[in-house]
């Protein structure tokens, strides 16, 4: 059972490209990290599920319903956080949680919503007077009413402090436990990392990884930078990078300086390190360089050529 | 439901405004001014008691004719082009409402917010009526209330189809208030001119042209008059010689205060419905 499915979707504004081709797909019942750079086109594809805009190609599947002719059904069941929302300064947050409640048609407790986010005391105060953080956490709020089948946080931990975003964690992690897939996006990886099963990666609106938490450091953990400071004016440089592309497990060549580097696969270094023996130059020296994760996102989110 | 549960929200949300307040003080101020004016015009001509409903609508139509309009785009032509520019909307939106009854429901809960200024000036209207001239009819003042309760209907549907056509409230607003000045100023010098074009105006003594009367009964201002009329009794009326055209009629008035309601919201309802939050 899929919660959300994207397929072939594209989204133009004019003539810029937010969205291109986009494959994406969240099972029912994880927590799904949809992480990016500003700008990637997350809160895109999040309008798009919601439809706040439409797509100019391809499906969208949101609890088994189509995104554009089902959105009221869809919105029924699922809660939303969006991004760079705002409320209404001159109603007090017990009037803003009850229209959430009264919209979904669910019989949830203000008080205790409010408990659960963590501003009781400013429950019958006007929003106008909320800081950004209180605001936040009431559109936290307004997203659980229901218990819905899905949640969509669009940058959840926009406004809160490390204490504030270390409890909105916790709440995505027990609407996980009671069986709710959610659907979390932001740019800083310590964010998803934390809580997420699955993470998608978007780039410039094309999604450039797809895989759990592990397996994205596990990618890029085997696949070690291997610089290798070569004896200078020892031949004929240039005629190496070939060879060496071509072994197995190697994935780049290139030459800087006087120094080859070879992101390859663990077990493949004895063989980068023979070949380039063998072909010509004699090596000074070496190092080696495990990703962490923070490299794996720049990896991932870096712009092509940087 | 949707619209409704939307409706009380609009209601709760727009009735707390500042500006209102303002507005409705002013309102009241012009309907006591109305009742003062139509005491001292009556004793001017004699018409003592039996003033009675000719004085209530004297007393009341010009003030709201004036104020009610400009009350119901204050409280309406922010209320979908605003929520897009604060992000508001996406709160709204992202709750299980479609955007027609996002629609439907702010012009539901905004007229409910402008029925109450409406009903605030005429009750102050009514003491000051009953206090200088001692007398007014309960069955005309209920229907002349009802007739402008809908005349704030219609400057609210085109308030909220003028706020739901763009993403800026500035130009909501422009686009709202120049409808305004258009049908309070601008129309007659266009019709006058029209008028005159096709010499229309030599023969105003004979009768007017029916052109025209359409042209002039099409402003929701006209409209608005024109359905108070029928609340006139017939010898009180204005009953023309010969025949009056049936676009003067109170219910051809109703059906063009009907289009005010429907193609502004329509129009909105089409652009907004096809456009990203």
């Amino acid at each position: 059972m899929t919660a959300i499915e994207l397929h072939g979707v594209t989204k133009r504004f004019g003539d810029t490209v937010a969205l291109s081709d986009l494959d994406l797909s969240v099972r029912s019942g994880e927590i799904y990290g949809f992480l990016g750079p500003n700008g990637a086109g997350k809160t895109t594809t999040i309008d798009l599920l919601l439809d706040f805009a439409r797509p100019t190609a391809g499906e969208i599947t949101v609890l088994g319903m189509d995104s554009g002719e089902k959105s009221v059904a869809i919105r029924e069941r699922t809660g939303v956080l969006p991004e760079g929302f705002d409320l209404y300064d001159r109603l007090t947050g017990r009037q803003h949680l009850e229209f959430s409640i009264e919209s979904k048609g669910a019989d949830d407790d203000p008080d205790e919503l409010a408990e659960r986010v963590g501003i009781p005391d400013a429950l019958d105060r006007k929003v106008g007077g909320y800081s950004k953080g209180m605001i936040q956490r009431l559109g936290l709020a307004s997203a659980l009413v229901g218990d819905p089948e899905l949640l969509v946080l669009d940058e959840p931990s926009t406004g809160l402090d490390p204490n504030g975003a270390r409890e909105m964690r916790d709440i995505v992690r027990e609407e996980a436990g009671r069986g709710a897939t959610v659907f979390f996006s932001s740019h800083i990886l310590g964010q998803v990392e934390a809580v997420c099963d699955r993470v998608g990666i978007l780039r410039g609106g094309e999604l450039v990884a797809e895989d759990s938490i592990d397996a994205l450091r596990d990618a890029l953990r085997t696949e070690e930078t291997f610089r290798l400071e070569l004896d200078a004016g020892e031949g004929p440089e240039e005629g190496l990078v070939e060879p060496v592309e071509a072994l197995s497990g190697v994935s780049t060549v290139a030459m800087e300086n006087s120094s080859l580097v070879v992101t390859c696969a663990s077990d493949a270094k004895p063989e980068v390190f023979r070949t380039v023996e063998r072909e010509v130059a004699r090596v000074e020296d070496f190092s080696l360089s495990e990703a962490s994760l923070d490299e794996v996102f720049a990896a991932y989110t870096a712009e092509a050529g940087a | 439901m949707s619209v409704t549960i939307v409706a009380k929200k609009e209601f709760r949300d727009a009735v707390r405004s500042r500006l209102l307040l303002v507005l409705i003080a002013v309102f009241a101020l012009f309907t006591l001014g109305g009742a003062v004016l139509v005491s001292q015009v009556g004793e001017l001509f004699g018409l003592g008691d039996e003033a009675g409903i000719i004085g209530v609508i004297l007393a009341l139509q010009t003030p709201a004719s004036v104020l009610v309009p400009l009350i119901a785009l204050v409280v309406s032509y922010r209320s979908v082009a605003g929520e897009r520019e604060s992000g508001s909307a996406k709160y709204l939106l992202g709750l299980p409402h479609s955007r027609r009854d996002v629609l439907l429901g702010k012009v539901l809960g905004r007229t409910g917010v402008v029925s109450v200024a409406i009903l605030v000036g005429f009750g102050v209207g009514i003491v000051g009526i009953v206090a200088l001239i001692g007398s007014f009819d309960p069955l005309a003042y209920l229907g002349f209330t009802l007739v402008t309760l809908l005349l704030g209907l219609v400057w609210v549907a085109i308030g909220v189809g003028c706020s739901s056509v763009t993403r800026s409230s500035t130009r909501a607003g422009i686009l709202g208030f120049g409808l305004l000045l258009l049908f309070w100023i601008l129309w007659d010098v266009i019709g006058l001119a029209l008028l005159y074009a096709t010499d229309g105006l030599d023969r105003m003594g004979e009768s007017i042209p029916e052109w025209y009367a359409l042209f002039s009964s099409l402003p929701p201002g006209s409209a608005y008059g024109l359905v108070g009329s029928a609340l006139l009794p017939t010898e009180a009326g204005f009953e023309a010689a010969g025949e009056v055209s049936i676009f003067l009629s109170p219910a051809f008035g109703a059906l063009v205060l009907l289009f005010w309601i429907v193609v502004p919201l329509g129009v909105g309802l089409l652009v907004f419905g096809r456009s990203d939050v």
